[in-house]
């Protein structure tokens, strides 16, 4: 009795040791993994390029590139009135800049003509006559034409336009009714006052933008490319034939990326708050769950994508054809409200949307847990599944 | 205990409908020189990534170092090595961290890594090109740098694929020599080659001809048992034309462009070096000169094939 629970116990203690072994085992390999891994890159110039210099190159350009603040929209006037009056709100309306008189503009059809050749944005007819209606109270019409082919510009056109016109139009009504003395009719006025980004730029919109674009296409791209890399050399075969388990492979690969991935993000965002005023309102801790959560996610795609490719190259072509939908399906540039319902269904899906909504949330607006945890909690489970899928499917394919 | 380094029951791989390996068997005591030959596409590189632990075989077992091939792959990939023709190592990496990445995989670590590898650094004739990039290094250096690698956790089994592909002559024996001294340490190596000078470093030999291990022995026992008869070397002008007058005669076996000359397979009792130099003659060779010479596995693949193949 006592000598079978003795041997029960050595055999429990032998197993345990086994296990103790085995774990030391795959720790020494990983280490080794992510030493051999930390020294291939560091020796790789394109890859630190890719990782280190370009993601500050387009902080930088898309800081400054990036603006949908128009000024200075470069606009014809076309005066047929050739009046005191017509040259009046010619002046006034390019008074603040918004827009830009270009010199040119003798007629309609020399206008269209400029605006074809995209020598002007914008046209303001000033039709022959307006003085005389003017004093005469009669109602005109100020024609604006515009180039649609950038809506964005030809709204802020448009809207200037309009808010010129329609304070001309009320200023006209109270002088008219002061000489009638009746006193002026009370109005209700829009006073708008913008939270988060008071003047509402468009860099500490876009700079988080910028990040969560330069992350996915850093780290799912050098992992995809990486393991097609090893298959290509053949030196994933040598691989297989050690001891390493596929899973330690897989961990060994993904550190190195994981940390240049968070090091990016606060390269971008050192640069986005010293250049562009880029707030860090929120608790820091939900910005660090976020990246990591999302780089677990983008690490996960870049093994999906090599599970499923042969060769550097088509690692990196399938690579560009799953950013390039993922960045425009998430409201990094366009509203995902603004989007039709199937194709806001797919948004769901798509991390690059959550991490966008954490940033944005937790940087301009102060977001903490209690507002963010589901997006983060979206992400998390975004990522178990993808790294579940993939290293089920490499494992499946190295065996 | 007298079990053997690898023991292989009814082996067999299927693609799909293509079977690359049919019904292999065979065993290889320790510290043996296994070679294993064959055409492109016979089947020895299934066999070895089977044997490996890569590829699990669809029919059959196999025993390596004491574990079952496909019930416990990972404890046979701790005890062999494995080189192949590639030289597959980290090509943008110092020869140094190819040694170092190798050695942890196979769960080397703390000051025993750093000596183990300047052990197998010397044992392969490597001293000094640490700091080199592998990719700069000529094949033969590359070769043994891989074969260094595979050694590194003194694995109770060494397979080499085709370990000598790309690389010049003295290369190829420096590396020999290497692989002789490890077997002489008790390693078992189990190498696929297609140079058939090199078989002759084996101690026994497998033919694979269309996914079937044809014929099993060692070298000499081979050619005994494949090339009857004497064989000469017969050197001279104009003896490309003498061939079918010669074949003719009674008694030659066979008469086969070999190296420089021919080699002409006869009947011990019927033909000596005189008679044949005679004969080739009058059919039409000139300045001929015949030398006794043994049979090479050459001869025995050719004739190996050609028994199998009417079989297949």
């Amino acid at each position: 009795m006592i000598g079978k629970e003795r041997t029960e116990r050595a055999e429990g203690t032998e197993r345990m040791q086994k296990a103790g072994k085995r774990g030391r085992a795959w720790a020494v390999a990983l280490a080794a993994v992510v030493r051999k891994e930390v020294r291939q890159t560091l020796r790789d110039r394109r890859v630190m390029f890719l990782l280190i210099v370009a993601p500050l190159l387009q902080t930088v350009i898309l800081g400054y590139a990036v603006d949908f603040d128009f000024e200075n929209v470069p606009t014809l006037v076309v005066d047929l009135d050739r009046t005191a009056t017509s040259r009046m709100h010619a002046r006034r309306l390019l008074a603040d800049h918004t827009l830009q008189r270009q010199p040119g503009g003798a007629s309609v059809t020399t206008a269209t003509a400029e605006l074809r050749s995209g020598k002007a944005a914008a046209a303001i007819v000033l039709p022959p006559g307006l003085e005389r209606d003017v004093l005469a109270e009669r109602p005109a019409e100020v024609q604006v034409l515009l180039d649609g082919t950038d809506p964005n510009r030809a709204m802020v056109v448009a809207s200037a336009a309009a808010r010129y016109f329609g304070e001309t139009a009320e200023d006209l009504l109270r002088e008219r009714l002061a000489r009638a003395h009746v006193p002026p009719p009370p109005v209700i006025r829009a006073e708008p006052r913008a939270l988060y980004n008071p003047g509402l730029e468009t860099a500490p919109f876009m700079m988080p933008g910028v990040m969560t674009m330069l992350l996915v296409i850093t780290t799912t791209i050098v992992t995809a490319m990486g393991l097609s890399r090893e298959r290509e050399m053949g030196t994933l075969e040598q691989v297989l034939v050690t001891p390493i388990p596929p899973l330690v492979l897989l961990l060994g690969k993904m550190t190195p990326p994981l940390v240049i991935g968070c090091f990016d993000v606060f390269l971008v965002l050192t640069a986005g708050v010293w250049l562009f005023g880029v707030p860090v309102s929120g608790p820091p801790a939900v910005l660090a769950a976020g990246t990591l959560l999302y780089l677990v996610c983008t690490l996960g795609i870049g093994l999906l994508i090599s599970s499923v490719s042969k060769t550097q190259q088509q690692s990196f072509l399938a690579g560009f054809l799953f950013i390039m939908p993922a960045i425009l399906l998430s409201g990094v540039m366009t509203p995902v409200q603004a989007m039709p319902a199937w194709l806001r269904m797919v948004t769901y899906v798509n991390p690059v949307r959550y991490f966008i909504e954490v940033l944005r949330g937790n940087l301009l607006k102060g977001a903490g847990f209690a507002d963010l945890w589901w997006r983060l909690g979206a992400l998390g489970m975004i990522g178990v599944i993808i790294l579940f899928v993939a290293t089920m499917r490499l494992r499946k394919r190295m065996a | 205990m007298s079990e053997m380094a690898i023991e292989a029951v009814g082996l067999g791989r299927d693609f799909g409908a293509f079977r690359a390996v049919t019904d292999v068997s065979f065993s290889v005591e320790a510290g043996e020189i296994f070679g294993y030959l064959g055409a492109n596409g016979a089947g020895k590189s299934t066999t070895i990534r089977m044997l490996c632990g890569l590829l699990l075989p669809s029919r059959g077992t196999a025993r390596v170092a004491g574990f079952d091939v496909g019930q416990k792959p990972e404890a046979v990939k701790a005890a062999i090595g494995y080189m192949s023709q590639k030289f597959s190592l980290y090509l943008d990496l110092p020869v140094r961290d190819n040694l170092d990445f190798f050695g942890g995989a196979y769960g080397i670590s703390g000051r025993a890594l750093p000596r183990r590898a300047a052990e197998v650094t010397e044992l392969c004739g490597l001293g000094g090109l640490g700091p080199r990039i592998t990719g700069t290094l000529p094949a033969g250096l590359r070769q043994r740098l891989a074969l260094a690698c595979a050694i590194l956790h003194r694995p109770a089994v060494l397979f080499l694929d085709e370990p000598t592909a790309c690389v010049d002559p003295q290369a190829r024996r420096l590396f020999w020599r290497v692989i002789r001294q490890l077997a002489a340490s008790g390693t078992t190596i189990f190498v696929t080659t297609h140079y058939l000078d090199e078989a002759e470093y084996c101690r026994r030999i497998g033919l694979m001809a269309a996914g079937r291990l044809i014929a099993l022995d060692t070298p000499a026992a081979l050619k005994r048992a494949y090339v009857p008869g004497r064989v000469f070397l017969v050197r001279g002008e104009n003896l490309a034309a003498t061939t079918s007058a010669v074949r003719a005669q009674p008694g030659i076996l066979a008469f086969e462009p070999f190296g420089a000359g021919l080699h002409l397979q006869a009947e011990p009792a019927l033909w000596n070096e005189a008679s044949v130099k005679l004969a080739v003659e009058r059919a039409g060779g000139r300045e001929v000169v015949v030398e006794a010479a043994d049979p090479s596995l050459e001869d025995v693949f050719l004739a190996a094939l050609g028994r199998a193949e009417p079989a297949a």
